[in-house]
């Protein structure tokens, strides 16, 4: 491997790359801000979060609040959207000006653009799509362990960039808890590190920015669904999705039948989701289903069948039709708004 | 990596046939092309454009990689193979190139996550392992001893799925009134490894065989009895044998011996008329055809009628293959078909003897104007047992 431009004894502290919308924080950086802690504080090192891209302000101050000891901003008209070659200049000059000991990216599609590019760049290596992070206190000069799985291989490598710096790793969506928010006076410090960016080695400009339709209910932090009983009308579940911030899922039956699209279904073919409340309406809860809400924290089911299997694999079961059950439900959601 | 231009021709190299060759052991290349294989692949009757198996099968022999979709849509049914005048294993040709799309990262949506819930849960649900037994939480089966008839292996579906769990009740039913003492390897119970094998994982689910190949050994099994033909084909032609091996059956083998022995009597009756819909992996990739048969013209009552295909002509409900964790559209579904066959047949029952199967079968079931049931050969053998059998239920089961 080729000589690192970062000497392992000056490199420094774990840094997380935030990945955001422009407004929010991505899921996955939330849930490295919640590891990177762990291990800052498991090996005494300082935790960074790198947050790129133009006019940051109000996503900087949001950004102290999870746990980093600093966010250092990178800003740049040209960050504004998404380029291999603007970021990875960006994020080069960053690391090299900084040198991280660690440098962690969610394995997003941005993410893992990102730091194949940039791990060339700085002549380091990268694990890829990591579903376990450590440290090994031990070593001299603080090694991440990086458990990454595959089949083809079948188990289990981990695996350690002992030379070279930064130690770089993309770590899948959805395998920590995410970080939670600090009450005041727990935040990091903010700082800027200025970037220059040629335009001229931009290969690839953004004409315009469309956002589809498409739903990502595996997100969702409630939900309400509805199967066979509903029978093609999703209005009352709708109108109660809208009331409680929730999203709209579905059985099979119901994208089959073409009352919903289908990317709302749950289960095996479909979703597995993980909302903090799921209200399930009118599925009778075959396993191809169940499968798709067994990580939900609670289920409440209504069914007016009281033999319908959902009820195993619910925390709360009411046996009615919901046709009259959801309109007092939503009446009085309503009436308390 | 071979490489196709405007103007549809294709560039070879050396490198890529290789690989294929390699992975395949040459054996697509007997194939003539005749193309008896995409005339008989069930997927030409529910779509515009059949599954080109003939186009994969060149492929095959010149080394040019897929588009992608059509190598995942084979459900191993094995009916091209039944028909194909060269003997070409076209199941495992296509599993072989299914192994080198893994290692490519070329794999539909949603079939990693199966195989990490197999490597992890040790089923394809990812649900928790100690919850394989609740499906017997109250039939008191006792674990398997050395000294036991044989090890009844549940396996994943059954242990999981609650309309499955009913067929294996009715299993362990008929196995009583037989007399037979058995047990099962409870929580501890392996995943046999098919859903791996059918997605090309052939490595991990070499594996698995091996591993169970071992506990089998060790626990002293001498015959195992599977409820899925899935695990039976695995351990029939999947699974090396150690030590003094042991015979691997499905269960309506096993009990088409205990008719034959006298030891299974139904005492009461089935009076409906019953189609019988060939699961493929019991059927046409093992050969048994009769036994599921012997055990229902046991049945006092019942009518046996045949379905418009059947035995080795049977038509495939969709779900091998590892398709039953892939989604597929609506209108494009086989059993849609099947049961419509069903229908046409004058059944009032369809009966099957695959979880796969009557999963499918079940939920394309309504599509017929007629009342349809669809049951596993086991419930209805439990349901004639005894003289006053109750009246068949209605089951619409739904997602």
């Amino acid at each position: 491997m080729a000589a690192s431009l970062i000497r392992p004894e000056e490199a420094q502290r774990i840094w997380v790359w935030l990945e955001h919308d422009g407004t929010s924080l991505e899921g996955v950086s939330l849930e490295l801000l919640a590891k990177g802690r762990e291990l800052a504080d498991r090996s005494g090192e300082g935790l960074v979060g790198l947050l790129m891209g133009h006019e940051l302000d109000s996503l900087a101050d949001e950004a102290l609040g999870y746990g980093a000891d600093e966010i250092v901003v990178a800003e740049d008209p040209l960050l504004e959207v998404y380029t291999t070659d603007a970021w990875c200049d960006a994020a080069a000059q960053v690391v090299l000006e900084k040198k991280p000991n660690i440098l962690l990216f969610g394995a997003t599609p941005d993410g893992r653009d990102l730091a194949g590019r940039l791990a060339v760049r700085l002549r380091t290596g990268l694990t890829a799509d990591c579903t376990d992070l450590e440290i090994k206190t031990d070593e001299p000069a603080l090694m991440l362990a990086a458990e990454v799985t595959g089949f083809g291989g079948g188990v289990a490598a981990i695996i350690a960039c002992k030379e070279n710096r930064p130690q770089m790793a993309t770590v899948r969506p959805g395998v920590f808890r995410p970080a939670l928010r600090r009450s005041h006076g727990e935040e990091g410090v903010q700082s800027r590190c200025p970037v220059r960016i040629d335009p001229g080695r931009v290969r690839t400009r953004v004409l315009e920015r469309r956002i589809g339709e498409a739903v990502d209910i595996t997100k969702a932090e409630a939900l309400v669904v509805g199967g066979r009983g509903v029978k093609g009308d999703f209005g009352l579940l709708e109108t109660l999705a809208g009331l409680l911030g929730a999203e709209l899922g579905a059985s099979r039956v119901a994208v089959d039948e073409g009352w919903i699209e289908k990317d709302r279904m749950i289960g095996q073919t479909g979703s597995v989701t993980r909302p903090k409340v799921a209200i399930v309406c009118g599925v009778s809860g075959a396993m191809q289903f169940t499968v798709g809400i067994m990580e939900a924290d609670t289920v409440v089911a209504i069914n007016s069948d009281p033999e319908a299997p959902i009820f195993e694999s619910a925390d709360y079961c009411v046996v009615d039709d919901l046709f009259s059950i959801l309109p007092p439900l939503i009446r009085e959601l309503e009436n308390s708004r | 990596m071979s490489a196709q231009y405007d103007d549809g021709t294709i560039l070879l190299d050396d490198a890529t046939l290789e690989r294929f060759h390699r992975a395949t052991g040459g054996e697509a290349w007997p194939c003539y092309q005749c193309g008896t294989c995409t005339a008989t692949c069930p997927w030409g009757r529910v779509r515009q454009e059949p599954l080109l198996v003939r186009t994969l099968m060149r492929n095959a022999q010149l080394g040019i990689d897929e588009d992608g979709e059509s190598l995942w849509l084979c459900t191993s049914c094995g009916i091209c193979e039944d028909r194909c005048p060269r003997g070409v294993p076209i199941v495992r040709i296509l599993r072989a190139l299914r192994s080198l799309a893994w290692k490519d990262r070329r794999i539909p949506e949603g079939l990693p996550s199966v195989l990490w819930a197999v490597h992890r849960d040790g089923n394809p649900y990812s649900l928790p392992p100690c919850e394989r037994t609740r499906w017997a939480d109250d039939l008191e089966v006792k674990e398997f001893e050395p000294t036991d008839e044989m090890l009844l292996y549940l396996g994943c579906t059954a242990s999981y799925d609650r309309r499955i769990q009913k067929v294996a009740r009715s299993v362990v039913g008929g196995l009583r009134a037989a007399g037979v003492q058995f047990g099962t390897l409870g929580a501890s119970e392996p995943c046999c490894g098919e859903t791996a094998l059918a997605m090309g994982q052939t490595a991990f689910a070499a594996e698995i065989a091996e591993a169970n190949a071992k506990l089998f050994a060790a626990r002293g099994v001498k015959t195992v009895v599977t409820i899925s033909p899935h695990c039976f084909d695995m351990f029939q032609n999947h699974t090396p044998r150690l030590d003094e091996g042991f015979e691997a059956l499905h269960y309506t083998q096993f009990l088409a011996r205990l008719v034959s022995a006298g030891r299974l009597v139904c005492r009461g009756s089935f009076p409906r008329r019953v189609a019988f819909h060939d699961p493929c992996y019991l059927g046409r990739r093992n050969g048994e055809y009769d036994a599921p048969r012997t055990v229902l013209e046991s049945i006092p009552g019942a009518e046996i009628v045949e379905l418009e295909e059947s035995r080795a002509g049977a038509l495939c409900c969709g779900a091998g293959g590892g398709r039953m964790f892939l989604e597929t559209p609506v209108g494009e579904r086989f059993s849609d078909l099947r049961v419509r066959q069903a229908a046409n047949a004058g059944a009032e029952v369809l009966a099957t003897a695959c979880p796969f199967c009557i999963t499918c079968l079940e939920e394309s079931a309504p599509q017929v104007d007629q009342p349809l049931k669809v049951m596993d050969v086991a419930e209805i053998a439990a349901r004639a047992l005894e003289p006053e059998g109750a009246d068949v239920e209605a089951t619409a089961s739904g997602r």
